[in-house]
């Protein structure tokens, strides 16, 4: 049985931190721009092998605005800052209000599978993987990641759990924009 | 060799570990409370990670967190000093459980010499005399009164579990046993886990005296001479020196090698201590005998007078030995030259029955140059510090090394004086008082009491 501790929130201002009150390997860290609430399971600590589920302590609730660490299991010590929070305010156009309404809409939001930096074309003079309006097929490329100098294609339902076809609906990260794991990159609707 | 290795611990043992890794060019990595964060010591490692709040329970006595922190920081052993886990068998096995080497015995031995009565089985049948008494834990008030009736009294009951002078319980004739038996017991189970009590021989006052072993994983086992630590108050020791002007160098050479054997015997491995009552003249029955009392499974805080009459660098041979290397000394190579005395200075008020006193160091100066011998200082503090209220209360030691016996206490004395401390009250004015007393400058000095303190009033 998994056992699960609190993050200890500290106020910073407007912010709220979320520190850990352990040590460990922080892993399955939430994306910037998530929304969290008290009593939500934000990540897991691994110490001596053993994972610990971090949860958010019950009158917290606000959105990261931090990115993810860069390790997948990131070394953390007592007191370190995990989450920075925001409030949450009525008009916030963050790319977890998008995903709400993306939802509502039927939108459907593909995500980086890298933290790194996002292309939208092969090469600086080339047309663009696609655009606003284009169908897309499985094996379609939709963009790039840069990872250390090493560039990998984003494919159109490379899980192979989305429509056979879709349309860009629209466009969420910019050309050459850094993202992090998870990051949404572009919305598409059933065609 | 070790590349890397963790400091479980803090303050002027964290400060002295770190020294001996740097002679063995290992790097130190620390770990620190909140309290503890922005330490000069702390700035004496490579790398730290804070581990908890100030409270060691909630930090330097967190062991998961500890080996965690270790495998994080990629260090492959683990240095536990003294206190906090240097005494945890738990610990030292978990650390083994997870690949990280624990400096110090295996957590089997450990476990037994943290227990009285096993520790005493064991050194007895080691070659070690042992105080009369009950063969381990008794079982009842009948056998309790039996072997009070035995060994003659007065005699103690001792909680198997206990130490630091607590679990203990002194009967003078027959009535007493029988009364305090079912009550120690009971107390032993709600202070330290373990019911098991065993009686023995009451001896008043006598010498504390400790021999220093070293022994390495194949066998060889040296001692480097004994210390004598018997100006003690509640069991906490103050002044120590090596060799103790108690014993006879026939008795020294004797009592040195015993210790090696009983070590070497019992599978000891590493820097360890064993320590012997030595009884007052004035017993009845083995007048002057030495007696095995316990064995400390680690480094110990008055170490360094040992350091300096024989040259040799303990902390650094105890990493050694636990990265596997061979004692390559043998007992010949080993020369005892001169005198040591060391003061342990704690923040602690004297006057006021030794009140502890945290507080900010304004001033913190020592001249190293004072007196005819050599002075040594063992600290982790700057000037300007604050000492924090969550741990115990030393300061430093200083430690002076002469030709003779009267030179080092010299030497010692001049130092004291020369000391600048201010900001929090000292144990300096006792040492003084000590190092200038009659009893103690004639070597002629037992655990009953503070030789020269408290200090006479001037009688004018």
């Amino acid at each position: 049985m998994t056992k699960y501790i609190e993050l200890k929130a500290v106020r910073d201002g407007q912010r709220t931190l979320l520190t850990v009150p352990e040590v460990g390997l922080f892993t399955r860290a939430l994306t910037r721009g998530s929304l969290v609430f008290g009593g939500q399971d934000v990540g897991h600590l691994l110490q001596l092998g053993s994972p610990i589920g971090l949860r958010v302590p019950a009158d917290i609730s606000g959105r990261i605005t931090n990115a993810q660490p860069e390790r997948v299991l990131a070394p953390v010590g007592f007191g370190d800052v995990l989450y920075e929070l925001e409030p949450i305010t009525a008009g916030d156009h963050s790319e977890a209000q998008e995903d709400a309404t993306d939802a509502a809409t039927g939108g459907l939001i593909l995500r980086s599978p890298h933290t790194g930096r996002f292309w939208h074309r092969p090469s600086p003079d080339e047309p663009a993987f696609c655009k606003v309006g284009d169908l897309v097929s499985p094996g379609a490329a939709i963009g790039l990641i840069e990872i250390m100098k090493t560039f990998t294609q984003v494919g159109y339902n490379d899980a192979g759990n989305l429509p056979s076809a879709a349309k860009v609906v629209k466009l969420l990260a910019a050309d050459g924009e850094d993202v992090t794991e998870g990051a949404p990159l572009i919305e598409v609707k059933p065609a | 060799m070790f590349h890397r290795l963790l400091i479980a611990n803090r303050g002027e043992v964290a400060s002295r570990i770190a020294r001996a890794c740097r002679s063995l060019d290992i790097q130190p990595i620390g770990v620190v409370s909140e309290a503890d964060a922005d330490s000069a010591w702390a700035k004496e490692m490579d790398e730290v990670c804070c581990i908890g709040p100030g409270a060691p329970t909630d930090s330097y006595l967190r062991g998961e967190r500890i080996l965690q922190a270790a495998k994080q920081m990629r260090a492959t052993a683990i240095h536990p000093g003294w206190g906090f886990l240097a005494e945890n068998a738990q610990f030292a096995a978990l650390c083994k459980q997870h690949g990280v080497t624990f400096v110090g015995p295996s957590p089997e031995l450990m476990a037994r010499m943290g227990l009285k009565s096993p520790a005493k089985a064991a050194m007895r049948a080691a070659g070690l005399p042992v105080i009369p008494g009950s063969d381990g834990p008794l079982a009842n008030t009948e056998e309790a009164a039996r072997v009070a009736a035995e060994v003659g009294f007065p005699v103690i009951l001792k909680a198997d579990a206990g130490g630091g002078g607590r679990g203990m319980r002194l009967c003078h004739n027959d009535a007493e046993v029988r009364e305090s038996f079912a009550l120690c017991s009971t107390e032993a189970l709600a202070n330290f886990g373990s019911a098991s009590v065993y009686l023995e021989k009451y001896l008043a006052g006598g010498r504390h005296i400790e021999v220093q072993v070293l022994v390495d994983n194949y066998g060889n086992a040296i001692h480097l001479g004994e210390r004598e630590c018997s100006v003690q108050r509640r069991h906490q020791k103050l002044t120590e020196e090596s060799p103790s002007p108690a014993l006879t160098d026939d008795e020294r050479r004797e009592l040195g090698a015993m210790a090696a054997e009983a070590a070497r015997r019992v599978g000891y491995t590493g820097a360890g201590t064993i320590e012997f009552l030595r009884a007052s003249p004035n017993e009845e029955v083995g007048p002057g005998k030495l007696y095995f009392m316990e064995m400390n499974t680690r480094l110990q805080v008055e170490h360094p007078v040992s350091e300096l009459v024989t040259g040799i660098d303990l902390a650094a041979w105890q990493i050694r030995i636990a990265a596997g290397e061979t004692l390559d000394l043998t007992q010949d190579d080993i020369e005892f030259r001169g005198h040591a005395v060391e003061a342990r200075i704690n923040a602690e008020d004297p006057t006021l029955d030794f009140r502890p006193s945290p507080g900010t160091l304004t001033k913190f100066n020592f001249d190293l140059s004072a007196g005819p011998g050599k002075l040594r200082l063992d600290t982790h503090l700057k000037q300007g510090e604050t000492v924090p209220p969550h741990y115990d209360s030393l300061l430093g030691k200083l430690i002076a090394w002469g030709e003779t016996r009267d030179e080092a206490i010299a030497t010692l004395l001049a130092g004291l004086q020369a000391a600048q401390v201010e900001g929090l009250p000292t144990t300096i004015s006792l040492h003084e008082s000590v190092l200038q007393s009659a009893a103690f400058q004639s070597g002629d000095y037992d655990t009953a009491s503070i030789p020269g303190w408290p200090p006479v009033a001037a009688s004018n």
